[in-house]
């Protein structure tokens, strides 16, 4: 067990160390820099050397790079380029509880639509019940998100004025504001998960009924209802596990475009600017902030395959 | 020399002063109105409401509340309510003009000499007051060439700063710039807007999220990606129709949406008061809902098709000229800016009262749209045959005057026409700064906005080798016209001169002109008292609910 946990912490760091080098590379390779983006309309050649020397991105790509993760490493994430704001306190502090309420919430909404309409779909399988509710997977699944939230905007803010069209309200200011204020852009990032966990419990499910020991236990005279969720659920849970946790990463690309639409102040929004600014030290630790939460969420994942499948426990 | 009585600066000063006697008489007279009216107050100070909060989506990008050091627009709209300048812009509904902000008198005993007077008791947010020391000290950050600020080029010239008293000061210049009062404005002239040294001196580089100043609105939080928030100043010195200081408002929260389209929802489902700028796109929508007024009007701008007069195909004058006639402007302002905008057929703008020429288009002394013309100087390139080039257009833009690639995609089948034959290349903002700025691009369109003098809007655009001549315009007769009107302050000559070098470079046609745009605000029919000024400015100071 040590010898394994060793090994996945040394996979961990070889990994966020070729991240860091990957992203850093792409952004400098990238045209343009923070210094013309914030010169904006006052550059001259001048102007832009000395702010460019004063940033120290003047020295080799190689320096800067050995520069940032020396101090990254020391919890010393640098400041922005454009707001001045520490970047610790802007990732960690301002935008990653807002992705991580969003995320919950998406996935909530997921959880709740998709499994019962699953389990719901497989047992009524090719009737209305089963193309309506795979009909809607379908579309949910393949609807963009940024599409889906104008629309909904549209329609449950503007028109109906049921919810908030827009804006992050912390659950510590205000429970119901802030419930109320992520109706819809939960259900945008979840619309497409729950589409491809309902197709996927539906299939496993479908496919688990078909086993043997589905069978023993009914010719044992288990009813009908206790066959499904005793014996079949459990082993459905565990490739819908699989696909929660590798899909989670989607759910942090999709938030890049649900937390533009609903101007929620996440961290999507907050790489998106960034790396439209070039903000270099902003982009590469947020990168790394997601890319540490990827490999945790796998680690959960791997965990919770553990605790729901004996086999791999002994293996 | 000009004598004394035209001199555009020294007349702009004796008016102020002029304004401000007959003000305060009048302030007076009201007062001593107001206590012979023992039963209430008047009408109109009863239809003031005090208190509330108004929220307003900002589509733009803030980059820093420092003004020395902005470079953003969005900015300067929420400058203009933290801060004051030394003077500021006013607008009748007809005539831009400048008016005294922090100063109470403005003399000028000789064309480079003003001796400033300051309000008294005008107190920073910090509790300090604002004196000349205060004054002189903000002129002297902005010249300083270690503190950078890229607005210090708007002070080159000055001299030398005496006090002469602790609400006086003398500001001696080396020559009679003509552009100083639009510098010394403290919106878009951020030479002119006075910080707490006090505070600038506590945070450091940080002062941008931690603004003082002596606004009617003092700062209260920054949350990265999501707000900026403003609380009423209580020691504000400007008086309401109400007879008690502004502002009326308690607070303002400036949300940073930057996706219009969600700011354009929130607005219609009641959630926001308003939004400071307006996508063309949004502009009929917002225009029919019975619940939004839509401010704005044509301000100090202009948009143009720029083409590299380095490289070719465009280092060819004949083809250069070729293109800014065979541009039917017409087409574009209906569908690129849906209405908002007006041709424009060289560079000056209606802003600048006494410079603009409304006649420059149907005149046809300049640029304008005449196919056959087109084709005759086509004819004379020395490019013979098809021509292809690129055109690079700036995906994410918001801010104003933004159209996208609207404008490449309705001019790309006018120039087919005459065989040039555009390719319509996307570029996402920071690639297209760095190839516009180095000159690796043959042609692109870009804007120059919030613009109140020929000065700015001209000089360091189009004269050669200046920081904004992108496309490497130079003509020594051009350069030598503006570069005179600069310092000439008899207005009628500085006109003179301006009406030369426009029309030579409309001639010249380093670019095609194409508009002046209007710039939109769109607030709640709740929201009253918001006076438009067109220098994309956005004041809460006599706003109300």
């Amino acid at each position: 067990m040590l010898q394994y946990a060793v090994n996945r912490f040394l996979h961990t760091v070889v990994l966020l160390f070729l991240i860091s080098v990957f992203v850093f590379a792409l952004m400098k390779l990238a045209p343009g820099d923070p210094v013309t983006v914030m010169l904006g309309a006052d550059y001259n050649p001048e102007s832009y050397a000395k702010l460019r020397s004063e940033l120290g991105l003047d020295r080799s790509v190689v320096v800067q790079y050995l520069i940032w993760v020396w101090r990254f490493v020391q919890g010393n994430w640098g400041t922005s380029y454009i707001s001045g704001a520490p970047v610790a306190r802007l990732v960690l502090h301002d935008a990653l509880p807002v992705t991580v309420y969003l995320s919950f919430w998406s996935l909530v909404f997921a959880l709740v639509i998709a499994i019962p309409s699953g389990v719901v779909a497989a047992l009524r399988r090719n009737t209305w019940v089963d193309y309506a509710g795979m009909g809607l997977a379908i579309f949910f699944n393949s609807f963009p998100s940024f599409y889906l939230g104008i629309v909904l905007i549209w329609i449950f803010g503007v028109s109906l004025g049921w919810f908030p069209t827009m804006g992050y309200v912390s659950p510590g200011a205000d429970v119901g504001r802030s419930l109320l204020h992520m109706v819809l852009p939960a259900f945008t990032l979840g619309a497409w998960y729950a589409g491809l966990i309902a197709r996927i419990t539906r299939s496993s499910l479908v496919d688990v009924l078909n086993q043997p020991y589905i069978k023993v236990a009914r010719a044992k005279g288990v009813e009908g209802r206790a066959v499904v969720y005793k014996h079949a659920l459990r082993n459905v849970l565990i490739p819908v596990v699989t696909i929660v946790g590798l899909q989670l990463g989607g759910m942090l690309r999709g938030a890049v475009m649900t937390e533009t639409v609903f101007a929620l102040p996440g961290i999507g929004r907050l790489v998106t600017i960034a790396v439209l600014n070039r903000e270099y030290h902003l982009v590469q630790a947020t990168v790394m902030v997601i890319a540490i939460m990827f490999i945790l969420i796998n680690l959960m994942v791997d965990v919770l395959y553990r605790f729901l499948n004996p086999r791999v426990r002994e293996a | 020399m000009a004598g004394k009585g035209h001199d555009h600066i020294a007349t702009l000063a004796r008016t102020m002063t002029q304004e401000l006697v007959s003000r305060r008489a009048f302030l007076a007279a009201a007062g001593a109105l107001g206590a012979g009216l023992a039963l209430g107050r008047p009408a109109w100070a009863q239809a003031v409401k005090r208190g509330g909060q108004l929220k307003i989506a900002w589509i733009d990008t803030v980059d820093t509340l420092d003004p020395h050091f902005t470079s953003s627009l969005g900015a300067i709209k929420i400058h203009d309510n933290i801060y004051n300048g030394i003077l500021k812009v006013d607008f009748d509904g007809k005539r831009v003009s400048f008016k005294p902000d922090l100063v109470e008198k403005w003399d000028m005993p000789t064309p480079t000499t003003h001796v400033l007077t300051l309000r008294r008791g005008v107190k920073f947010h910090d509790g300090d007051e604002c004196t000349a020391e205060a004054v002189k000290w903000n002129q002297e950050r902005l010249r300083d060439p270690q503190v950078k600020s890229p607005h210090g080029w708007k002070l080159a010239d000055l001299d030398k700063i005496e006090i002469q008293d602790k609400h006086r000061l003398r500001i001696t210049f080396k020559r009679p710039y003509q552009f100083l009062p639009v510098a010394w404005t403290g919106s878009t002239g951020r030479a002119g807007t006075v910080v707490s040294p006090k505070a600038v001196e506590k945070h450091g580089r940080a002062f941008g999220r931690n603004p003082v100043g002596t606004g009617p609105f003092r700062f209260v939080e920054w949350v990265e990606n999501d707000r900026i928030v403003l609380e009423r100043n209580p020691n504000y010195f400007e008086t309401g129709a109400d007879g008690k200081a502004l502002p009326y408002l308690d607070r303002v929260t400036v949300l940073l949406i930057r996706e219009s389209s969600t700011a354009v929802g929130a607005l219609m489902a009641g959630e926001i008061d308003g939004m400071n700028l307006i996508p063309f796109q949004f502009l009929p929508m917002l225009e029919k809902n019975p619940a939004v007024q839509v401010v704005g009007g044509v301000e100090g701008n202009y948009t143009f098709v720029g083409m590299n007069n380095r490289k070719p195909p465009f280092d060819d004058q004949a083809l250069r000229q070729a293109v800014s006639f065979a541009i039917d402007r017409t087409p574009i302002i209906q569908q690129a800016y849906f209405g908002g905008a007006i041709a424009a057929c060289s560079a000056i703008s209606p802003p600048m009262s006494d410079f603009y020429n409304a006649d420059q288009c149907s005149s046809k002394r300049a640029q304008y749209f005449d196919l056959d013309k087109a084709k005759a100087l086509r004819a004379e390139s020395k490019h013979k045959g098809d021509v292809e080039v690129e055109w690079m257009v700036v995906g994410q833009y918001t801010g104003s005057g933004g159209v996208g690639p609207r404008m490449a995609e309705l001019v790309q089948p006018m120039l087919a026409k005459i065989g040039v034959k555009v390719r319509i290349q996307l570029y996402e903002q920071a690639t297209w700064h760095k190839k516009r700025n180095t000159g690796d691009f043959q042609m692109y369109d870009e804007g120059w906005v919030a613009d109140l003098d020929p000065d700015e809007t001209i000089y360091p655009e189009w004269v050669t080798g200046k920081p904004w001549n992108f496309v490497g315009y130079s003509n020594p007769e051009f350069d030598k016209l503006v570069s005179e009107a600069q310092f000439e302050p008899n207005v009628a000559k500085r006109k003179a001169l301006y009406d030369k070098a426009d029309l030579l470079l409309a001639r010249d046609a380093p670019c095609a002109f194409i508009a002046h745009f209007k710039v939109f605000k769109a607030l709640s029919r709740k929201v009253h008292g918001f006076k438009y000024i067109p220098a994309d400015s956005m004041r809460f100071h006599a706003v109300h609910l």
